[in-house]
């Protein structure tokens, strides 16, 4: 277990440096450098200005070092805990992840509750279910929920229920309240998979011989579902969630952009569009982080759930 | 179980019943509420002397003041901070005698020294940085005498006509000496000290800043009505970057000013009307929407017939008005009307579809089976480069070329790569923008010893046309009276015309929706808002 651990924890430092190490080299391909891209934006275009101009522009941004020299500064910068300095904001990345990551989290946890209780509790009364027309509709419902488009529904859920009903703000990130919409609206889509994966569970659960064992003993239908059929055919869920925690942090974009939220999400949209790289580089590690922490936890979770699941052969 | 199905499948639901708000409470009487579009998040700065961005610009008006103030109907520059002020006969030196009862919102007195602290703490930040936009405002200055406490000499080492009008800018509005204490990023990040009847208590960018009203006010510049405190006690400015949620807190009543940077399209227009809502409305001064082409490099634009033709192609009155409303002004010059130094040129501009095709036929493009022209075998193709996306305007357009046989090909390309491409010259067509109250303002766009992009103003020219647009800017420039400078002005704005060195498209215009409860909402020169002349009641 212990070697296994280690194992793990290495191959997740890896994962950590891959994406740094891409996307560094991606932002470094995209058309136009930094530069160009701030000095138009503080209204002026590099072909106007003097060679020493220029030179002059490029040290006060910090962008006078070449492409490798400031690849190995900011990654030994990075491992001592310094994400440096965000170019065109002019603040330390890490106090501005501190300012913005708390919204972020907040939305993304409250949206992956939301979707694990919406798509299991779907999943759960279309398998309870025995009227067919309905079951069979509830049964759709998961590709619906998946095919709309998160903007689409994010704007929809905004007429109605702040701009209609007036129940909730529509933009802001000052309290619960604003928290609502956009953690329904980016719970949406997760939930969908979450419940679509789970019908599929139960429809094979249902076939398997301990469920008649278990019906044969005098249980109810809903005894058996929540005793023996959730159990089983929740497994595959565990790796979808894990799986999942990406889709969050991408769809907080869009999320963060339309509910006006100022979180990492729109932090990090605009930052690959300015080509701001320190940022980008944090907001990429961040959410690396948390994607292989999660996964690792969901790893070590599964003997637990399921013995039948062991990381190493019990047998040598 | 139930129970817990209903919790399972209602739980979203319920959760959102549960989690409601009464509402938002704290748009108490008098507080203002702001929305305008997305901050500028490339460069995020509210630093006077940085700031190009316009909402910026609104803001900083009420917290900063400057010299002089221009009268957004003649133009004239008026007293402000300066009662009164002498230019030298050779127009390089400047004496301000400066009011002796302003104090900034830290205490600190309002003097000569101050003025000077600013001046020079914007000349060396030039130096270091010499992109920045507040640089072209400066430009020529060198150096601030103290004559006495109340009494500040201005010296240029050479000629800026529009000096005395950079002096009425937020650009170069005078902060606090403990302003230029501090380092460039904190005054960017909102630690700015100034004169005004508001004082910035906090900016978050994206997210939006807040004005607190200073009750010790009174020294507002002629344009101000009210001459004490501000009538509201703050103002909320919020970042409101998707349409639909802007306008939806406006007619909700969340919003008292919705203030896009676009007009709003008629749609819109008439649901806030019939909400009770007035559309303010001024023309940015400054150039109006142009097209500028490039004409080097045997480009197709390089024949100044073509250039005519596609000037005599374009519909403007149509633009305006399918695009906007029929009350939307239809462009007709290369300023917008706001500008000083205006010079109409409607007739110049008017669209004759078949003289375009006059001076295409005589220019050797001749109609092929597709509907375009072509010449020696190469279609008549031209490549228009914009960012980030077009407007219904570009392809309104672009069927408006179509119908006198010109292939307008709508390159759209990121910020990164619309800029490289002006630098590199891969376009037949590009538009930028600036705003200022002064007709200098173009020497940034289209003078390539002083534009952002070198490039794009040498392309815009034919050489001959060149030398004769650079002569006109220096006539321009130097000049020490009026006469002089609207016969230069008003000359460039016929060469500019006439060569077809700018295809005008329409006015920019900007709009704000104000609420029934906002009242005396007014313009500065520039298109900004003096908001201590505002007075919110309940409807």
């Amino acid at each position: 277990m212990k070697r296994y651990l280690i194992t793990r924890l290495g191959q997740a430092l890896l994962v950590l440096w891959g994406a740094y190490t891409i996307t560094y080299f991606i932002l470094y391909l995209l058309p136009g450098d930094t530069l160009t891209i701030m000095l138009s934006a503080s209204g002026m275009e590099a072909d106007g200005l003097s060679p020493e101009a220029l030179a002059k522009a490029r040290a006060f941004y910090g962008l006078d070092k070449g492409l490798f020299e400031q690849y190995i500064d900011l990654l030994w910068r990075a491992l001592h805990g310094d994400l440096g300095q965000s170019l065109s904001l002019g603040r330390p990345v890490t106090a501005l992840l501190a300012e913005r990551l708390p919204q972020t989290l907040a939305l993304a946890g409250s949206a992956i509750v939301l979707s694990v209780v919406g798509g299991v509790g779907l999943a759960y009364l279309t398998a309870y279910l025995q009227w067919r027309p309905l079951k069979t509709a509830l049964a759709r419902v998961p590709s619906l929920g998946f095919s709309i488009p998160v903007f689409w529904m994010g704007l929809l859920l905004i007429q109605v229920f702040a701009f209609a009903l007036g129940w909730v703000p529509a933009t802001g990130s000052q309290g619960v309240a604003s928290l609502v919409l956009p953690a329904i609206t980016l719970a949406i889509p997760s939930a969908a998979v979450y419940a679509q994966v789970l019908q599929r569970g139960f429809q094979g659960v249902w076939q398997e011989p301990y469920i008649t064992t278990a019906f044969a003993k005098g249980l109810s239908r809903a005894q058996v579902q929540a005793r023996h059929g959730l159990r089983n055919a929740t497994l595959p869920l565990l790796t979808l969630i894990g799986l999942q925690v990406g889709n969050t942090v991408s769809g907080a974009v869009l999320v963060e952009t339309i509910f006006s939220r100022n979180g990492v999400g729109r932090l990090a949209q605009e930052a690959v569009l300015r080509q701001d790289i320190p940022v980008v580089l944090a907001i990429v590690a961040v959410s690396a982080a948390a994607f292989v922490l999660v996964n690792l936890i969901v790893d070590l979770l599964y003997p637990y759930l399921d013995p039948r699941i062991t990381p190493t052969a019990k047998v040598n | 179980m139930p129970p817990l199905h209903h919790l399972f499948a209602f739980g979203a639901l319920t959760l959102a019943l549960t989690a409601c708000s009464p509402g938002d409470e704290a748009s108490a009487d008098k507080t203002l509420n702001i929305a305008f579009w997305g901050d500028n998040t490339t460069l995020v700065s509210l630093d006077p002397f940085q700031v190009y961005w316009l909402e910026h610009r609104v803001l900083l008006r009420n917290v900063a003041e400057s010299l002089t103030d221009q009268d957004p109907d003649s133009g004239q520059i008026i007293p402000w901070l300066a009662k009164s002020w002498e230019v030298s006969a050779d127009a390089l030196s400047y004496t301000f005698h400066l009011r002796q009862d302003v104090t900034f919102s830290n205490g600190e007195r309002f003097d000569a020294h101050a003025v000077k602290a600013a001046f020079d703490s914007n000349k060396a930040f030039a130096a270091q940085l010499p992109a920045t936009f507040g640089a072209t405002y400066l430009a020529g200055y060198d150096r601030a005498e103290v004559l006495d406490a109340f009494t500040v000499r201005l010296v240029l080492s050479r000629p800026n006509a529009g000096f005395l009008q950079a002096t009425s800018t937020t650009n170069l509005a005078i902060l606090a000496p403990a302003s230029y204490q501090l380092t460039a990023k904190a005054r960017s990040l909102g630690n700015i000290i100034g004169t005004g009847p508001f004082i910035l208590d906090h900016y978050t960018p994206e997210v939006g800043a807040r004005l607190v009203k200073r009750s010790d006010y009174g020294w507002p510049s002629a344009n101000v009505h009210n001459r004490g405190a501000a009538h509201v006690d703050a103002i909320n400015i919020s970042y409101i970057p998707e349409e639909s949620v802007r306008n939806g807190l406006f007619l909700q009543g969340k919003t008292d000013i919705l203030w896009p940077r676009n007009p709003f399209s008629e749609v819109d227009l008439k649901l806030f009307q019939a909400k009770g809502a007035t559309i303010q409305s001024r023309s940015l001064p400054g150039p109006a929407l142009n097209l500028y082409p490039n004409t080097r490099d045997n480009r197709l634009l390089a024949d100044r017939n073509v250039r005519l033709a596609l000037q005599k192609a374009i519909d403007r009155t149509s633009y305006a008005h399918t695009v906007y409303n029929a009350q939307f002004p239809v462009v007709s010059g290369v300023y917008d009307v706001t500008t000083p130094y205006f010079k109409p040129q409607a007739n110049k501009l008017v669209h004759d579809p078949a003289g375009a095709e006059q001076l295409l036929d005589a220019a050797g493009w001749h109609k092929g089976e597709d509907g375009y022209r072509h010449k020696n075998g190469k279609r008549l193709t031209l490549r228009y480069n914009l960012t980030p996306a077009e407007s219904a305007g570009d392809v309104l357009v672009q069927d408006q070329l179509r119908k006198v046989g010109i292939d307008l090909k709508l390159n759209v390309l990121t910020r990164a790569e619309w800029v490289a491409g002006n630098a590199a010259g891969s376009y037949d067509l590009t538009s930028t923008y600036m705003t200022r109250a002064d007709p200098i303002i173009l020497q940034t766009i289209l003078d390539p010893r002083s534009a952002n992009s070198a490039t794009l103003a040498t392309n815009t020219y034919e050489p001959q046309t060149l030398t004769r647009a650079q002569a006109l800017f220096d006539s321009g420039i130097t000049a020490t009276d009026d006469a002089q400078r609207a016969q230069a002005y008003g000359q460039l704005q016929d060469l500019l015309i006439d060569e077809a060195s700018a295809f005008p498209l329409y006015e920019r215009v900007w709009q704000a929706a104000t609420s029934p409860r906002v009242k005396d909402f007014r313009w500065t020169a520039e298109g900004f808002a003096l908001f201590s002349d505002i007075e919110v009641s309940q409807p």
